[in-house]
C-alpha cells in the first residue's frame, strides 16, 4: 500500500469515527447518576424509556458518589452539562439555592401525577415556590418486628407496637428470650442509620430535628428531649446489643436478617435482604410509631431526577421526568421490581398485592419526611456533626439531656450561620 | 573560568531541564498556587468563588476539631512509626540471608504491601468486627477474653491500637524490603572484619550494620512520618472518626471539609497547614541525614 492510500484510509477512518458518536450524541439524552444508590431501579427506568422511546434514548452514566459535585460544577462550568441528573435529596435544595438546576415548574403545571408524588421528595425538589425535580427512587424507613422472637417472648406474634412505651415493653420481654436476643437495634456509630430510623420516632412525637436556615431553631418540640430519654432507657436497660456501638453503616442491613433483633427500624431494602439471610424467619412491617399511640413518621430518602442549568432538551428531560411518574411505570416497573413506587395513590397494584410486607412498608411514602436544609449532610450525614454527636452523648454517656441538646443546638446554629 | 558561565551552556543546560521544570509547574507548582488562591476564598463549587483573605486560616487557628484531628494524627504516628521501623528492621535482620525459607518469609511479609490500603481496612474491619470477627472469634477460644470485645468506634485509644494492627501488617513490608536491600549492602568484608575483631552479634548491629544502613533508616522513617501524618482510608473506613470525633484524622478532616462539606476554601486552607507541618518533619529529616551522610 503506499503512502497516500495509507493517509487517504486514515484521513477517512478519521472522519467516520468522528462523525458517529457526534450524531449518536446529538439524539441521545445523556443522564447522570450517583453511584451507590438503587442503580438496578434506575437501569430499569432507563431500560423502560429506551425501549419506549428508541429516536431519543437516554445514555446512563454513574459518577462516584463523592465526585458528583465537582463533577457537575466543573460540567456547568464548561458549558457540558447532562440533560437529566439523578441527585441524591438530600443535596436537592444546596443546589437549587446555588441557581444550578432549571426551572420546570410550568411543564407540571397541569401534571395531575406529580400532586401524589412522595411529598419528602416533592419538598427538596421545591425551592421558593419553583419545582426543580421529581422522585426518581424512593427508600423508606418502618418497623420491622421479628414474630419468631415476639411468640417466644409471649407476644401476640400479629401486633406491632404502638407507641415508643411499647417498644419498651415488648424489648424487654425479647432480650435474653433466646442466646444474643436483643429487643431493639440502634446504630450507634452511624449518622445517617439514625436520622432514617431514629429521626421518625422524633418527627412522629412531634419534635423537629435540623434547622431549615440561619434564623430557624434546631431541636424543637417538648418531645425531643422525652424520645432521648426514651433511647438511653433502652440502653441503660441493656434492650439494644451493646455491640451496636461500633456499628457505622458497615452492617446495619444485615442486623434484621440475622433473627437476633426483636423490633427495629429499617428500609423498604430489608424485605428481601432479611428473606436470603434468613428464609425460616417470620416478620411484619409497621410504621415507625412516636410517643403515644397513633403517631408515626417515615424518613423519605433516595433521589430526585432533575435538569442541571444550560441542557438543550429540557422538554425531553420533563418527558422522562412524566414517564417515570406515569401510572405505567410506576406498576409495571417500580412495583414489578418490588421497589417503592414514587407515587403514593400507586400502592394498591397487583404486585403489592401478592407481596403484603411491601404493601406495609408503602405506607410510609405518604409519611415520608425529609429534612430540608442546605446543609444537610454537615449538620445530620456527617460522622463528625452534631447530631451522631448527640446520640452517641445520650446512648453512651450519662450527660444530661439538657446539656446534650443544648450543644447539639448550638452546634446547629453555628453551622447554619456560616 | 567555569564551562556553565557561557550564555549558550547554561540555555543548553536550561534546555535539559526544560522538561522536568514544565512538569513541576505543571503538576506541583500550578496546583499548588491554585490551592493557595482558593484557600483565600470562601467556595462551594456550586456557587462563585467569593474573597474572604486570610479568614479560613484564622478560622482554622480557632477550630477545636481541626487541633482535636492533628493531635489525634501525631499520636498515630508517634505510635506507628517505632513499630513499623523496629518491626521492619528486624524481620530484615532475620531474612537477610537469601535462603529459600528466608525468601518465601520476605514474600509473604510483603504480600500485603501490594493490597491497596481501602480493601486491606476492609478486611480488617471485618476481621475486628465484634459479633463476627475473626480476632474476637481467635481470643475468645484461647480464652484470652471472657466476652467479645468492641474494638472499633467506642474507645478512642482501643479503635487506634486495632487501626495501627492492621497498618502494620500492611505495610511492614515496605521498610523491611528496604532495610534488607540496605543490609544485602553492605560488603561482607566489613561485618567479617568486626567478626575477627571479636564483635559480638549486637556490637555488630549496633557498631556496624546499623550506622552503614543508617540513610535507609532515615528514609523509612520520612515515608513512615509523612504516609502516618496522612492518613485516611482506615479511619474513614475502620471507625470514620468516631468514638465523639476522637479518631479523626486531620486529612479525614480536610476531606469532610473539601466534599461533603463544600467549604474547598477552608479545605484547602487546612491543607496547606498541614503541607506546612509536613514540610517541617521533612527538612528535620533531611538535616539529619546530611549529618549522617558528613
Amino acid at each position: 500500500m503506499n503512502l497516500k492510500k495509507l493517509t487517504m484510509g486514515a484521513v477517512a477512518m478519521a472522519t467516520l469515527l468522528a462523525a458517529m458518536p457526534m450524531s449518536a450524541w446529538a439524539e441521545d439524552l445523556q443522564m447522570w447518576e450517583r453511584s451507590g444508590g438503587n442503580a438496578g431501579m434506575v437501569d430499569a427506568l432507563v431500560a423502560a424509556w429506551n425501549e419506549k422511546n428508541p429516536d431519543r434514548k437516554i445514555v446512563l452514566t454513574y459518577i462516584p458518589h463523592t465526585e458528583m459535585v465537582p463533577k457537575l460544577a466543573q460540567s456547568i462550568a464548561s458549558g457540558e452539562v447532562p440533560d437529566l441528573m439523578g441527585l441524591d435529596l438530600i443535596y436537592g435544595p444546596q443546589f437549587e439555592a446555588a441557581g444550578q438546576l432549571e426551572d420546570i415548574t410550568s411543564y407540571f403545571a397541569d401534571d395531575a401525577s406529580i400532586k401524589t408524588a412522595s411529598p419528602g421528595h416533592m419538598k427538596v425538589s421545591t425551592y421558593d415556590g419553583k419545582l426543580y425535580g421529581v422522585p426518581l427512587y424512593a427508600d423508606v424507613s418502618a418497623l420491622f418486628w421479628n414474630k419468631d422472637l415476639f411468640k417466644k417472648a409471649g407476644l401476640d406474634p400479629e401486633v406491632p407496637p404502638k407507641s415508643l412505651a411499647e417498644i419498651h415493653d415488648f424489648a424487654k420481654k425479647i432480650t435474653g428470650v433466646e442466646e444474643g436476643a436483643y429487643g431493639y437495634y440502634l446504630a450507634g456509630n452511624c449518622a445517617g442509620c439514625n436520622i432514617f430510623t431514629f429521626g421518625p420516632l422524633i418527627w412522629a412525637s412531634g419534635g423537629t430535628i435540623e434547622p431549615a436556615d440561619a434564623a430557624a431553631e434546631p431541636l424543637t418540640g417538648d418531645a425531643v428531649p422525652k424520645v432521648l430519654e426514651w433511647a438511653r432507657m433502652m440502653h441503660k436497660e441493656g434492650l439494644i446489643n451493646p455491640a451496636n456501638q461500633a456499628e457505622n453503616g458497615e452492617t446495619f442491613h444485615l442486623q434484621f436478617g440475622s433473627g437476633k433483633v426483636g423490633m427495629m427500624g429499617t428500609g423498604n431494602f430489608n424485605i428481601t435482604l432479611a428473606r436470603e439471610q434468613n428464609p425460616n424467619m417470620n416478620f411484619g412491617i409497621t410504621l415507625l410509631p412516636g410517643l403515644e399511640a397513633g403517631q408515626t413518621a417515615s424518613f423519605a430518602g433516595g433521589d430526585i431526577v432533575t435538569v442541571p442549568k444550560g441542557s438543550k432538551r429540557v422538554a425531553d428531560a420533563v418527558d422522562f421526568m412524566k414517564f417515570i411518574l406515569s401510572d405505567e411505570v410506576q406498576v409495571e416497573v417500580y412495583a414489578k421490581m418490588l421497589n417503592m413506587t414514587t407515587r403514593g395513590d400507586m400502592v394498591d397494584n397487583k404486585y403489592y398485592a401478592e407481596e403484603p410486607l411491601i404493601k406495609d412498608v408503602a405506607k410510609a411514602i405518604d409519611i415520608g419526611v425529609t429534612p430540608y436544609t442546605l446543609k444537610f449532610f454537615e449538620l445530620i450525614n456527617s460522622p463528625q456533626g452534631p447530631w451522631l454527636q448527640m446520640l452517641q452523648r445520650v446512648y453512651y454517656t450519662d450527660d444530661p439531656i439538657d446539656t446534650i441538646m443544648a450543644d447539639a443546638k448550638q452546634q446547629m446554629k453555628d453551622i447554619a450561620a456560616e | 573560568m567555569s564551562i556553565y558561565s557561557t550564555r549558550s551552556n547554561r540555555l543548553t543546560g536550561l534546555l535539559y531541564l526544560a522538561p522536568a521544570l514544565a512538569f513541576v509547574a505543571a503538576f506541583t507548582a500550578w496546583p499548588l498556587g491554585q490551592m493557595l488562591w482558593v484557600s483565600l476564598n470562601s467556595w462551594s463549587l456550586i456557587t462563585p468563588p467569593k474573597f474572604i483573605g486570610l479568614n479560613n486560616f484564622t478560622k482554622a487557628f480557632n477550630d477545636k476539631q481541626f487541633w482535636v484531628s492533628l493531635g489525634f494524627t501525631l499520636k498515630y504516628t508517634l505510635l506507628i512509626t517505632p513499630i513499623l521501623m523496629i518491626g521492619g528492621y528486624a524481620i530484615a535482620l532475620l531474612t537477610v540471608k537469601n535462603t529459600p525459607l528466608r525468601r518465601f518469609t520476605r514474600a509473604v511479609v510483603f504480600v500485603p504491601v501490594v493490597i491497596g490500603l481501602g480493601a486491606s481496612s476492609l478486611l480488617w474491619y471485618w476481621l475486628f468486627s465484634t459479633d463476627y470477627g475473626f480476632v474476637n472469634r481467635l481470643l475468645l477460644d484461647f480464652g484470652l477474653i471472657d466476652k467479645a470485645v468492641i474494638w472499633l468506634g467506642v474507645d478512642a485509644d482501643r479503635s487506634n491500637w486495632a487501626i495501627i494492627v492492621s497498618v502494620v501488617w500492611k505495610v511492614l513490608g515496605f521498610g523491611m524490603i528496604l532495610f534488607v536491600a540496605a543490609i544485602q549492602a553492605i560488603p561482607p568484608e566489613v561485618s567479617e572484619a568486626a567478626m575477627v575483631d571479636g564483635a559480638s552479634p549486637w556490637q555488630r548491629l549496633t557498631q556496624v550494620t546499623l550506622p552503614l544502613t543508617l540513610r535507609t533508616v532515615l528514609l523509612v522513617t520520612l515515608i513512615s512520618v509523612i504516609g502516618s501524618l496522612l492518613a485516611f482510608d482506615q479511619f474513614y473506613i475502620m471507625t470514620a472518626g468516631q468514638p465523639q470525633n476522637l479518631t479523626a484524622t486531620s486529612v479525614f478532616y480536610v476531606y469532610l471539609n473539601s466534599f461533603p462539606y463544600l467549604k474547598l476554601g477552608y479545605g484547602a486552607a487546612l491543607s496547606l497547614i498541614l503541607a506546612v507541618i509536613i514540610l517541617v518533619f521533612t527538612i528535620i529529616q533531611m538535616l539529619l541525614t546530611r549529618r549522617s551522610h558528613a
